[in-house]
């Protein structure tokens, strides 16, 4: 086990990207009740926004630092903007249907996503390389490699996270959208915008998911159509492991999926056909132990 | 207006002629036309109809005659379904739909109970139809038993794997029972996959069904008349499908639908009246996933092949979507549904790969114009129950 | 057989312009109508070897169409499979139970194929598969309808397995994914390389869908392979090599037909793929006699997706299955006995050889190398001479 250092840097990179992603998940629902599986890939479109971007960008002839921060708030603008306008034209409108139809909707959504940037973006079936814009290579303590581009996104991971917990706990508009979240009459009735703070709300949860779809990008230097799919399923998992609603639950539920997945293969390589079967036996286990989430969410019942 | 003789309260029987023949037009139609623009206007005039009967109260006109005379009702059916049999007697592919439409209505009858009556949340149907499927293969590879035990095997098997997730399921509501399951119904696919004792990622074959030495795989000869084998098929669909609508029609009109009503809508109520909530939970449990399984055998029979990639989470979401289309807790709406989400994308070919999103969007279409589903359930009436 | 002569170019390029100026006038002087269908994924990940193979099998429709001397009209009808075998069996059923349509080129999916097979027979409908490679689609039973123009990977692998020893390297690591297509890769790779006398280190399979492969990746550094084995597809692999290259790991990367074409190269990007070795049933379109023809008919017919690796392959099959009509006519029976004799026939692929399974016993597998960000047939490239090196030689 001399590599367990290696398998740890690895775990906490991945881990970082599905709490990100389960974090989203949580905003959506501790707002407005709604699980919203398009998030996703909303941010694959965040990540091949910021392809396109890295792309106009080069051709423009930007430094490679430009190029990186034009894809960032590319990717982060576009999903904000994809976000709200779900929320407006396909949520709201559905907010009083039962939580199955939405969540029926939201995969939809989803799937129209996945496929419009397979049909539309050129070639888009195919995997796509995303440019190298961090500093490549790294250093080695003992027999793990450490590399530079993943200690920088872990920590800029780490301080999205905390900048959204900042938000949400010390901003005006995250006061608001705690108001809105605990009782929307009553908000209403305050005087908060009801209409203005739900679209809001669904931009901020969606550019961290834009975030995300950077992240992923610029560590896996490759993005497709359907990366999102799979980071949906495994950030809703997180999520409700966690605990809906709570943002600390999400993230502890993205680092233990990660850390469950790497575990198998590290501990036993030769049944790594199984590694996602132990995960979601675990799951399961987890969810029995604790029906509504390891830190359980304020309010007994929301469903 | 030709009022019946017996009572004065009675309505007018015709409405459910015409429900029924228009019913049994339109589906033949459906599976028959290939044709875009014909297909289109067919869609068209079913919807304009569909529209015109429920502005003008022809729904509620079928619905009276239909509660009034049930037994000319199942008599209307069986007839209409023998003459769209014999409409599509040589049509293999039409007759496969159509069982496959059958099938996937009843496994979400199943649903229907689990979801619509007891709500539970099972997203993870389609890995108890593969529990189905994959007993009857292996239990034909050692031959021995006849086919009709094989499929209520199916049937049991699913409810032993489905009792392993009794205790998250009790334990769990919402969105975590949804979590629940989703992580079995992936796990299934990934498990199969990686095994090799079940067929691993190649899948299995098996023969097709023989009841009581009645070879389904032949086509059948009668009256001089040459039937395809598929009508087999449709047949036994057809009966197990009639069968489950009864059935779950009897469950939800007796006090079983009462108590399962109040589960679902208050659980500190039923305990206060002493319900025992696990009880029920476990009843509705087991019922669905019993018909999933056997579906899934008979599925697995007809096709003569399972793969795990024939039971996806994805197929999972198929058959939450037709109970959601057609409107939850209504059994009558699968029907409608499953017509859809089985043969659309089929029909669907000829606009090749654009086919997905096309679905994607025009699910989006229904989900936001009728957000209770194309056949809402409808409100408890105790007193017509109490007296029935 | 004259697969695509200057004339049928040329003739291709006046039927496009034709019915510009003149309508329907086509119509006049109409043949009978015969129609044929293709299967293959249309729609998911696999997709654009799907409608790489359906544009290039439209293509042979189009060509022989354009072609004057013919005796019949072809229609193609295209299904998605979606490469799913309970979707296989569906579209299949739906075209074999159609007696309008005469014969099928059906299949990339392997598990697809093998579930369709009986249907095909059930309704005695001739068929050539175009691009599946498990062994079983044609040896689990002998179906006089079934045929098959690709080769099964078993030759791709003793071939790729041979290449390796004689390069000298000793240890390997197999990654493969979970589907059939990985599992029987790696069987097979297994074997050969086993018989061989190569050592191999550990065997790891994953969800080709999966987006990380740290965990599996730092476990291979730990076991320090010379050779990385891949079996699997396009996506996947282009994910390995990436990461590979992120983790450091130094091992030459030996693929399989799986990952040939383009797309390997634009997804991992020329640096990344540079000596990346590949076994494909195919010697290159530009060496065979017709070849050239259909990469330019290709581009004439202004398909905005490429052929992929197996495009030629359904162009092949097409053609196969049109040419016997024409010989015997519209006859499904007729058609399943023709194809049987189907001995030595010329094509862009290679020589096609039907043995009594129907399976094509005369692939031309071929070695090849990515050399600055193209495929080239291994003896030709720059390895061969000394200039280039691959990784790791012992």
């Amino acid at each position: 086990m001399g590599m367990i250092g290696q398998h740890l840097l690895n775990g906490l990179m991945q881990g970082t990207i599905y709490g990100l992603v389960a974090m989203g998940f949580t905003i959506f629902f501790g707002v407005m009740n709604v699980i919203k599986f398009s998030h996703g890939d909303v941010l694959t479109l965040g990540a091949f926004g910021g392809l396109v971007a890295v792309w106009a960008a080069n051709a423009l002839g930007l430094s490679v630092p430009l190029q990186f921060i034009v894809a960032l708030c590319v990717a982060m603008a576009l999903t904000a903007v994809v976000g709200a306008g779900i929320s407006h034209f396909l949520i709201m409108p559905l907010r009083n249907a039962p939580p199955l139809n939405m969540l029926l909707m939201t995969m939809m959504v989803g799937t129209a996503i996945r496929e419009a940037i397979r049909l539309f973006f050129p070639n888009g079936t195919n995997p796509q390389r995303f440019p190298e814009l961090l500093p490549a290579g790294g250093f080695n303590i003992g027999p793990s490699f450490f590399r530079t581009d993943a200690i920088i996104l872990i920590i800029a991971g780490a301080a999205s996270i905390g900048a959204v917990y900042w938000i949400i706990n010390h901003s005006k508009f995250g006061l608001a959208m705690r108001a809105v979240a605990e009782d929307t009459e009553t908000a209403r009735v305050m005087g908060i915008n009801f209409g203005r703070i739900i679209p809001l709300t669904f931009a901020l949860g969606s550019i961290t998911a834009g975030f995300a779809g950077m992240i992923y990008a610029l560590y896996y230097s490759e993005i497709n159509y359907s990366m999102g799919l799979l980071l949906a399923v495994i950030g809703f998992t997180a999520a409700i492991v966690g605990g809906l609603g709570n943002i600390w639950g999400a993230i502890i539920g993205g680092y233990l999926f990660a850390g469950l997945q790497t575990f198998v293969v590290a501990a036993m390589p030769s049944m790594s056909d199984y590694k996602n079967v132990f995960a979601f036996v675990l799951i399961i286990v987890l969810i029995t132990w604790r029906p509504t989430g390891l830190l359980a969410e304020r309010g007994s019942e929301r469903v | 207006m030709t009022p019946s003789s017996r009572t004065l309260a009675r309505g007018p029987v015709w409405p459910l002629f015409v429900a029924v023949a228009f019913a049994a037009v339109a589906l033949t139609a459906l599976v028959l036309i290939e044709n875009q623009k014909l297909l289109g206007a067919a869609l068209a005039i079913t919807a304009a109809f569909c529209f015109c009967a429920a502005r003008f109260g022809g729904v509620a006109a079928t619905e009276v005659a239909a509660s009034e005379n049930p037994w000319l009702l199942r008599g209307l059916i069986t007839v209409a379904s023998l003459a769209v049999i014999f409409v599509l007697r040589d049509d293999n592919f039409g007759l496969l739909m159509l069982a496959t439409v059958l099938i996937y209505a009843t496994i979400c009858l199943g649903l229907t109970v689990q979801m619509g009556y007891a709500g539970l949340t099972n997203f993870a149907a389609a890995a108890f139809a593969g529990t189905g499927g994959y007993t009857a293969a292996m239990l034909g590879q050692q031959g021995g038993l006849p086919d009709a035990l094989v499929l209520v095997c199916g049937g049991l098997v699913a409810v032993f794997i489905g009792s392993l997730l009794i205790l998250p399921v009790l334990r769990t509501r919402g969105h975590y029972g949804a979590l629940t399951t989703m992580a079995f119904g992936v796990m299934f696919n990934v498990f199969l996959d990686a095994n090799d004792f079940f067929g691993g990622p190649q899948g299995l074959k098996l023969p097709g069904i023989n009841l009581f030495g009645w070879d389904f795989t032949n086509d059948i000869h009668i009256f001089g008349l040459v039937l395809s084998s598929y009508v087999n098929y449709v047949i036994l669909t057809g009966i197990l499908t009639a069968l489950a609508m009864i059935f779950v029609g009897l469950l939800d009109r007796s006090w079983v639908g009462v108590w399962f009503d109040v589960v679902r809508l208050d659980e500190t109520a039923a305990s206060v009246f002493g319900l025992k909530i696990a009880y029920w939970k476990v009843l509705a449990f087991t019922i669905g996933n019993f018909l999933a399984g056997l579906m899934g055998a008979v599925y697995a029979k007809m096709t003569g092949f399972i793969a795990p990639a024939n039971f996806t989470f994805g197929d999972s979401l198929v058959m939450v979507s037709i109970v959601i289309l057609g409107g939850i807790g209504n059994r009558w709406g699968v029907l409608p549904a499953a017509l859809i989400v089985v043969l659309l994308p089929e029909k669907l070919q000829f606009i090749q790969e654009y086919r997905l999103i096309f679905y994607a969007v025009l699910v989006i279409a229904i989900l936001t114009m009728r957000p209770d589903g194309l056949v809402a359930r409808r409100v408890r009436k105790l007193r017509a129950e109490a007296s029935a | 057989m004259g697969t695509i002569t200057k004339r049928g170019l040329a003739a291709l390029a006046v039927a496009s312009v034709l019915p510009l100026a003149f309508g329907s006038f086509s119509a006049a002087f109409a043949k009978d109508k015969v129609k044929i269908a293709f299967v293959g994924p249309l729609t998911g990940a696999i997709s654009p070897h799907g409608i790489g193979g359906r544009n290039s099998a439209e293509l042979a429709v189009k060509l022989m169409n354009a072609e004057p001397n013919t005796k019949y009209e072809y229609e193609l009808v295209v299904l998605d499979d979606e490469c799913k075998p309970n979707v296989g069996v569906q579209v299949v059923t739906k075209i074999a139970s159609d007696r309008s349509i005469i014969a099928a080129i059906p299949h990339y999916c392997s598990a697809t194929a093998i579930a369709t097979v009986d249907i095909f027979n059930r309704f005695k409908m001739p068929m050539v598969v175009w691009a599946a490679v498990l062994p079983e689609i044609t040896y689990a039973k002998k179906y006089p309808e079934v045929h098959r123009v690709s080769g099964i990977l078993i030759g791709q692998n003793r071939i790729g397995a041979q290449f390796m020893k004689a390069r000298g390297y000793k240890k390997f690591v197999s990654f493969a994914d979970s589907t059939d297509y990985g599992k029987s890769m790696n069987k097979y790779f297994t074997q050969f390389t086993l018989e061989n006398g190569s050592e191999i280190l550990g065997s790891f399979s994953v969800p080709p869908d999966q987006q990380d492969l740290s965990a599996e990746l730092t476990k291979i550094k730990e076991l320090n392979p010379e050779v990385i084995y891949f079996g699997g597809l396009t996506p996947l692999g282009a994910r390995l090599r990436t990461q590979m290259a992120k983790f450091g790991i130094n091992a030459q990367l030996e693929g399989n037909s799986g990952i040939m074409g383009d797309a390997f190269v634009n997804a991992a990007g020329p640096e990344l793929a540079e000596g990346t070795l590949t076994f494909f049933d195919s010697p290159p379109l530009s060496k065979m006699p017709g070849g050239k023809m259909f990469s330019d008919a290709y581009k004439a017919a202004g398909y905005s997706e490429p052929p992929e690796a197996y495009g030629p392959f359904a162009y092949v099959a097409t053609r196969l299955v049109m040419e016997t009509i024409e010989k015997v006519g519209p006859d499904r029976a007729k058609v399943t006995a023709d194809l049987g004799d189907v001995k030595d026939r010329p094509s862009i692929v290679g020589p096609v050889t039907f043995d009594d399974h129907g399976q094509n016993i005369t692939p031309l597998t071929t070695s090849y190398v990515v050399q600055d960000g193209k495929w080239v047939v291994w003896e030709e490239s720059e390895y061969v001479s000394g200039k280039r090196k691959l990784k790791n030689l012992p």
